[in-house]
């Protein structure tokens, strides 16, 4: 045993000449890197594709997007913005609210507004909104997770108390009181949003994984080969969150989204227009008192708002079945 | 849990050995959960500390603070101005004027409304707090209990029609817009079927040669139902060794019940309250089942996702093995513990419940602190407003540690370590 | 006396997106009632399918393509399920491979074999159920008033004991044990192993081992079969298989384990790795790493025959051991 415990080249003689170990490999460590990654990337579509919940989420998400996409061909050059505009405008040809005509497929609002222009100009600001807000909570959050699995202790300590609180937060209570004083227009609120949901419930739960990713042999072995701190957390950890982040993500788009429709429809936002807003419209000019006859002031930007977080939730679900192998169909 | 509470009630008490059939053991238990929620409630006070202050900060920050409000009044004098606000504080450095914020809350002196000048806000806030904490608890319980049978009903029939259609309206109801769902409910069984009452709490025509108001009423039920709840639950303790295995006691425990509901009635019926209880009940309904049918379908999925996974644990198939009847496996071993996965996500998703109820109750017009939480900050009425949000934060601290305690009881590795312990 | 268990031509496969696994192929053995069965071979060789297949519970995904499984003279899978629910841990019961995870960590100990026993006898009371817990306990070692404690307040050796005892707790007629010790160490592994073995000569029970350990089953069982991908490739009476390996994998695997006991010599390691179950080599599935191979075995999948009074191998060329009487049976074909 105490051989072992010796270097292998001391007082030994010649040494037999180990082979060099050459792999062969020419490429640079980038480009291999990316290669593992897409390959990884390529398994995991291949899990996610037998998610049937999660493709018909991403199928209603592509459409939703290219119905959004829509809207800067057709106010440029087919509709008439003085009439078609969302916000302010106006058929003088009608009476309003019009029910659905053939120059208003789906009818006009109150003020004379066209429905589905307000829908299609609509969709690409809640995608704006949505995104946005969930980027910045899972890039606040997974880096916040990774920090406080990794140093632990102290920082730790903060990070979670903080959690504990925002997560006692009623967000739209308390997004009300500022809402009513601060008249939020879309990026600060998606701004504030974003915070709120990165120092709360997402920290959390990417902790929780992040932690599970520290006591992994290749974090030690990263840390004996010279690693910063910045480097392993960098390169090992927030690369084994990730998939669980992209999985909260989509959850987060779905509750900004949910958020930024109810304070429109309360109309504390200052927002000149989205799905909420429509609804809003609609219902302080009086006219969801009679539902059924006013169908078009309310079902269209309601079916949307519900279907577009409906797709995200979806695929969100889609996602877990890729982080979490114990749900996928068997 | 939340990972990464500090650790209450250490792991003493732990492997002690203990008489037969233990009663030492019992009271180690007894004295380690103790432990624990006496390591809760220091937390928990230093949390509403904590977000007491970013409250007082939040509204600090906000431009066009309180003192505004009554000194833009151009007509009052520059030296009343002054007067006004050294009387109201306002002159003191912000720090001093801080530390009475706190003490006045705990004096229970949260100032006088605007709005409502002159009442204070704490008074508001006492009267409307018990409406949103019946409302608020039914509600969640209801969408809980519902939740978590349809849930453990799809997960065992995994892939089945039933799972497919079951998910497909949970995610529905689930991102579903509720001031929408709220107004096509008012509409289907207030406006269309006539059915329920519009909205509100009472029905004032009907209130207004009671002899009694609304809030005492109010109390007694609130007091009838819990003790009913307690009865109900002893009623079913008491049972709960027959109920699983002879039909005679399980008859017992219902008829016990239904007596208990029986006389509960009785008793209002004699002190001529019935009519109005009743009226306060057709005007929860509502706003109960749109709060349920928002809530349940997240616990429904969430149950469904856990179930799945314990169904694979060795434990249900060696319950299988043991020739225990399928229902059996289901309920007390799958379902059992897929629940405290279930719970944890309960507690984390309170406060956006909590967000659901002040929707629902400024649709429904119910007055409870949300509906109050939203006027005053429409109406700009800043005592009423920081009131509201912080005794928001002190139901949902209780409703937390509410649920926490609930969930040691559930999960018996909880009340040595403060955490749910690893296994091995 | 008659066969308590018997498993005639027992075929079953899993049905997977890639193809079938053929789990469990043309396996037959019998078992009388007090004698002791070990089952041995590699992880992943089909013991534990053939365990589920005779507790009947098999994922949803198995399918029975031929054979059956008696238990007492009556059908296992003819049974209607409610029939056979009660036959689970009164006339079988099981250890699990994993004694760890097969308590439920909500309930107690006692209260769980309580539950099997309350199920399966109507008549005992709780108190007269509680009493045998106790009973129980003292014959695995624990200390009856541990019956009160949670599973995590259990050490691994007393779980795997509290396991034991519940698969005692109806008096069954045979255990399946999977894999009982794998998880303990070597010291506790071994009482345990000597307890149930009294215990099983005491109350004169069957009893099925099943181990990728040789050593464990060379201890304790009076039959032993050799499994290999599915497939049963060597059954005798433990002194015959032992002491004299016909088929070429079971020596392999004797030489592959160490003897504390035994002379010093090296350790045989058996070449490759087990086959692929979803499209298993023709001919004998042990032909690839087989150093006795010939065209034959490549092609011709060879039957369970016999090689002596209580001794069955599947095997073209056995292996020639002196002390086994000097013919070559297996290859006369």
């Amino acid at each position: 045993m105490t051989e072992l415990a010796t270097s292998p080249d001391m007082g030994r003689g010649p040494e037999k000449q180990l082979p060099r170990f050459d792999p062969g490999i020419t490429e640079p460590i980038w480009k291999i890197r990316w290669k593992m990654n897409m390959r990884s990337l390529a398994q995991n579509w291949e899990i996610f594709k037998e998610s049937r919940v999660g493709m018909s989420g991403l199928i209603i998400i592509i459409a939703f997007g290219a119905f959004g996409l829509l809207w800067p061909i057709m106010i440029n050059f087919v509709w008439d913005p003085l009439i078609y505009h969302p916000v302010v405008g106006f058929d003088p040809m009608l009476m309003h609210p019009s029910p659905p005509v053939a120059g208003h497929l789906l009818g006009t609002d109150p003020i004379g507004r066209d429905i589905l222009a307000q829908l299609m100009f609509s969709t690409g600001r809640e995608f704006l909104l949505g995104m946005l807000s969930a980027v910045i909570s899972v890039v606040v959050g997974t880096f916040i997770g990774a920090m406080a699995a990794y140093y632990g202790g102290f920082t730790d300590t903060i990070f979670m108390r903080v959690a504990d609180i925002v997560m006692l937060f009623p967000f739209v209570p308390l997004l009300v009181v500022i809402g009513s004083m601060i008249r939020l227009s879309i990026f600060p609120f998606a701004i504030i949003l974003g915070f709120l949901e990165a120092f709360g419930g997402i920290t959390v739960i990417l902790k929780a994984q992040a932690l599970q990713v520290k006591v992994r042999p290749y974090i030690d072995a990263a840390r004996v080969a010279g690693g910063s701190d910045l480097h392993i957390i960098r390169a090992h950890i927030i690369p084994n969150v990730l998939p669980l982040s992209f999985l909260y993500m989509m959850f987060n788009v779905t509750a900004a989204i949910v958020s930024e429709a109810t304070l429109s429809f309360f109309g504390i936002l200052n927002i000149d227009m989205s799905w909420g807003m429509m609804i809003h419209t609609a219902e302080t000019a009086g006219y969801l008192f009679d539902f059924g006859k006013f169908w078009w002031l309310w079902a269209p930007s309601g079916f949307f708002i519900t279907l577009f977080c409906a797709a995200f939730y979806m695929v969100g679900r889609g996602l877990d079945e890729v982080v979490n192998p114990r749900l996928r169909k068997r | 849990m939340i990972p990464g509470h500090a650790r209450a009630g250490g792991p003493s008490g732990a492997l002690r050995p203990a008489p037969r059939f233990g009663r030492e053991q019992l009271k180690a238990r007894v004295i380690t959960m103790r432990r624990y929620m006496l390591g809760r409630v220091g937390q928990l006070v230093l949390t509403l500390l904590i977000y007491m202050t970013m409250v007082y900060f939040l509204m600090q920050a906000m431009p066009g603070d309180i003192s505004q409000v009554y000194l833009a009044n151009p007509r009052i004098p520059q030296a009343a101005r002054l007067e006004l606000k050294k009387q109201l504080g306002l002159d003191r450095p912000p720090f001093f004027q801080y530390l009475s914020y706190i003490k006045n809350f705990f004096t229970g002196n949260l100032g006088v409304s605007f709005s409502h000048y002159p009442r204070p806000v704490w008074d508001i806030l006492v009267e409307r707090l018990p409406r949103t904490i019946v409302l608020f608890v039914t509600a969640n319980c209801l969408s809980f209990y519902v939740g978590f049978v349809l849930g453990r009903i799809i997960a065992w029939q995994r892939g089945a029609t039933v799972d497919r259609m079951a998910t497909v309206v949970g995610i529905t109801f689930w991102t579903a817009f509720y001031p929408l769902l709220s107004l096509i409910l008012i509409w289907l069984f207030a406006f269309t079927l006539n059915r329920l009452p519009l909205n509100q709490f009472i029905e004032p025509a009907l209130w207004i040669k009671a002899p009694f108001t609304s809030n005492t009423v109010f109390g007694y039920m609130v007091l009838g139902a819990s003790v009913i709840a307690l009865a109900v639950f002893l009623i079913f303790w008491v049972f709960r060794r027959g109920l699983r295995r002879t039909r005679r006691s399980a008859a017992m425990a219902w008829a016990m019940t239904a007596g208990v509901i029986g006389l509960a009635i009785w008793i209002a019926h004699a002190t001529g309250t019935l009519i109005y209880i009743w009226d306060i009940i057709r005007h929860m309904i509502l706003p109960v089942c749109t709060l349920t049918l928002i809530n349940f379908a997240g616990t429904m999925l969430l149950m469904r996702d856990s179930m799945l996974e314990t169904v694979q644990e060795d434990y249900v198939m060696a319950a299988r093995a043991k020739g225990l009847p399928d229902n059996v496996v289901r309920d007390r071993y799958a379902a059992r513990n897929a629940l405290l996965p279930t719970v944890t996500s309960l507690v984390l998703s309170l406060a956006s419940s909590m967000s659901g109820g002040l929707v629902t109750e400024t649709m429904f017009s119910w007055p409870g602190i949300g509906q109050v939480l939203f006027r005053a900050a429409i109406g700009n009425d800043y005592p009423l407003a920081t009131g509201a949000l912080v005794f928001t934060g002190v139901f949902l601290l209780v409703a937390h540690f509410v649920a926490d305690v609930l969930y040691a009881f559930l999960d018996p590795r909880i009340s040595y370590t403060g955490q749910p312990a690893a296994e091995g | 006396m008659d066969a308590l268990l018997s498993v005639e031509d027992f075929t079953m496969h899993y049905r997977t997106k890639a193809g079938w696994v053929q789990a469990v192929d043309g396996v037959s053995f019998a078992l009388k009632r007090g004698q002791a069965l070990g089952l041995v071979g590699e992880s992943g060789c089909g013991k534990t399918s053939v365990a589920m297949s005779i507790m009947r519970l098999l994922p949803y995904n198995a399918e029975i393509k031929h054979g059956r499984i008696t238990l007492g003279g009556r059908d296992v899978y003819a049974m209607a399920s409610e029939e056979f629910r009660q036959v689970r841990w009164k006339e079988i019961s099981m250890i699990f491979q994993a004694a760890m995870n097969a308590l439920n960590p909500v309930y107690t100990v006692g209260s769980q074999i309580v539950e099997a026993i309350v199920e399966h006898e109507p008549e005992t009371t709780e108190e007269q159920a509680r009493r045998r817990v106790a009973e129980l306990f003292d014959l695995v070692g624990i200390p009856a008033d541990r019956a009160d404690h949670y599973p995590h307040e259990y050490s691994g050796g007393m779980k795997q004991r509290a396991v034991i005892a519940m698969a005692l707790a109806c008096n069954p007629s045979l255990i399946i044990a999977d894999e009982p010790t794998t998880a303990l160490d070597v010291i506790v592994q071994d009482k345990i192993l000597r307890e149930m073995e009294e215990i099983r000569r005491r109350i004169n029970m069957s009893m099925i081992y099943i181990s990728h350990d040789i050593s464990v089953i060379a201890e304790v069982s009076d039959i032993v079969g050799v499994m290999y991908a599915g497939k049963l490739m060597e059954i005798g009476e433990a002194d015959d298989v032992f002491k004299r390996p016909r088929h070429p994998y079971t020596y392999g695997l004797m030489h592959a384990y160490p003897s504390i006991l035994g002379a010093k010599r090296d350790l045989a390691t058996i070449p490759g790795e087990p086959p692929n179950l979803m499209a298993p080599p023709a001919g004998c599935r042990f032909n690839p790493r087989c150093d006795r191979a010939t065209d034959e075995c490549r092609a011709v999948e060879p039957k369970l025959i016999k090689a002596g009074p209580e001794h069955r191998i599947a095997c073209h060329n056995p292996v020639w051991t002196p002390s086994s009487g000097g013919e070559r049976v297996g290859a006369a074909r």
